[in-house]
């Protein structure tokens, strides 16, 4: 499609804080509204305004199509190795294995915040591959 | 033609009929299971955010078919629309 | 009053997938009907309570957490299932080179 040069600057200077604004929702997850789905969805929607400002050539020299895959798989397996690791700490599967803490801090929750973190990659990376894949079928 | 396009208007209309008196529209009543995720929720799994603390502590099964359904879409997706170099 | 405008929405939805002709309109009035559930469960689950359900310092009377939380798997189910119907869609184009059901019913009869 024809680029406008309007957008190709605003999506230039816009994307590296949306970036940052889902990085925060996904990591404050279990102290304010939010959590891995909402900040994984902010993510993949940065990486979709730069696929659609400048073309998915320009935004797969930034995030590769063949890592986020891997990305993908692998977070699903890590997903499985937390909850086997409650399994093996002696409980049932997925139980919340590691120390809490205080309620109100960053470090408090056990084993919600590393779910969190999960759970918003592989979100991320699934909705971005969608839409590179639906962007250039033609 | 015109009997047809009126058939079809009226089985909507009692579509809608159906659904606005057959369902009741009375507010919950106070549950015992509110209180009990209110009054324990933050002890038992230390996350201030309620909703957090439903689908990653006490439901954490139901995000892992979750993430299930995730990975069968995607690559059903790219097995539907990869390109096939014709060398 | 919110429960006649959930239930018009339910049946546009409905009447959309029906009766318009071109594909992507079919989509997009799947997407209406899917939304008007999540909203009926959200809004039946609000009517319990006054502030939103995170535990501060001497916030009491929050709103039932449990609808939350099951809305968050449907939306995401149902942002997969409008991905999966568009991408059959780009294969119809592909191969018909049309996006009307009618043309393409008469297309296959022909053939």
């Amino acid at each position: 499609m024809k680029e406008s040069e309007i957008v190709s600057v605003i999506s230039r200077k816009l994307v590296p804080y949306i970036l940052i604004f889902g990085l925060y929702l996904i990591s404050y997850g279990h102290l304010s509204p939010g959590g891995g789905f909402q900040g994984g969805v902010v993510l993949a929607s940065g990486i979709i305004l730069l696929a659609l400002a400048r073309g998915t050539d320009s935004a797969q020299k930034l995030f590769p199509e063949r890592n986020l895959r891997i990305v993908e798989a692998k977070a699903f397996f890590l997903f499985l190795f937390m909850g086997i690791g409650g399994l093996v700490a002696g409980g049932y599967f997925l139980q919340n294995f590691l120390p809490l803490g205080k309620a109100g801090e960053v470090p408090s929750a056990g084993f919600i915040f590393f779910l969190n973190l999960i759970i918003g990659l592989k979100v991320s990376a699934g909705i971005s591959l969608i839409c590179f894949y639906l962007l250039k079928g033609e | 033609m015109k009997l047809k396009l009126l058939g079809e208007f009226l089985i909507f209309v009692v579509f809608g009929f159906v659904l606005i008196f057959g369902i009741d529209f009375i507010p919950p009543p106070p549950s015992g299971l509110k209180n009990y995720f209110v009054y324990q929720g933050v002890r038992q799994t230390g996350a201030i955010n309620l909703v957090s603390s439903i689908y990653l502590g006490y439901r954490a099964f139901d995000t892992l078919g979750e993430t299930i359904v995730l990975i069968l879409v995607v690559s059903g997706i790219v097995m539907l629309l990869e390109k096939k170099d014709k060398e | 009053m919110s429960f006649y405008l959930i239930i018009f929405l339910f049946i546009l939805g409905a009447w959309g997938i029906v009766k318009k002709d071109n594909l992507i309109k079919k989509v997009i009035a799947l997407n209406i009907l899917n939304s008007s559930i999540v909203i009926l469960f959200i809004y039946i689950g609000s009517l319990t309570g006054s502030t939103a359900p995170i535990m501060e310092k001497g916030i009491k009377n929050v709103v039932d957490p449990l609808p939350q939380a099951l809305m968050l798997t449907a939306i995401v189910i149902g942002i997969c299932l409008t991905a999966l119907a568009l991408s059959f869609i780009l294969k119809i184009y592909q191969r018909y080179k049309t996006l009307s059901v009618s043309r393409i019913e008469k297309l296959i009869k022909n053939e």
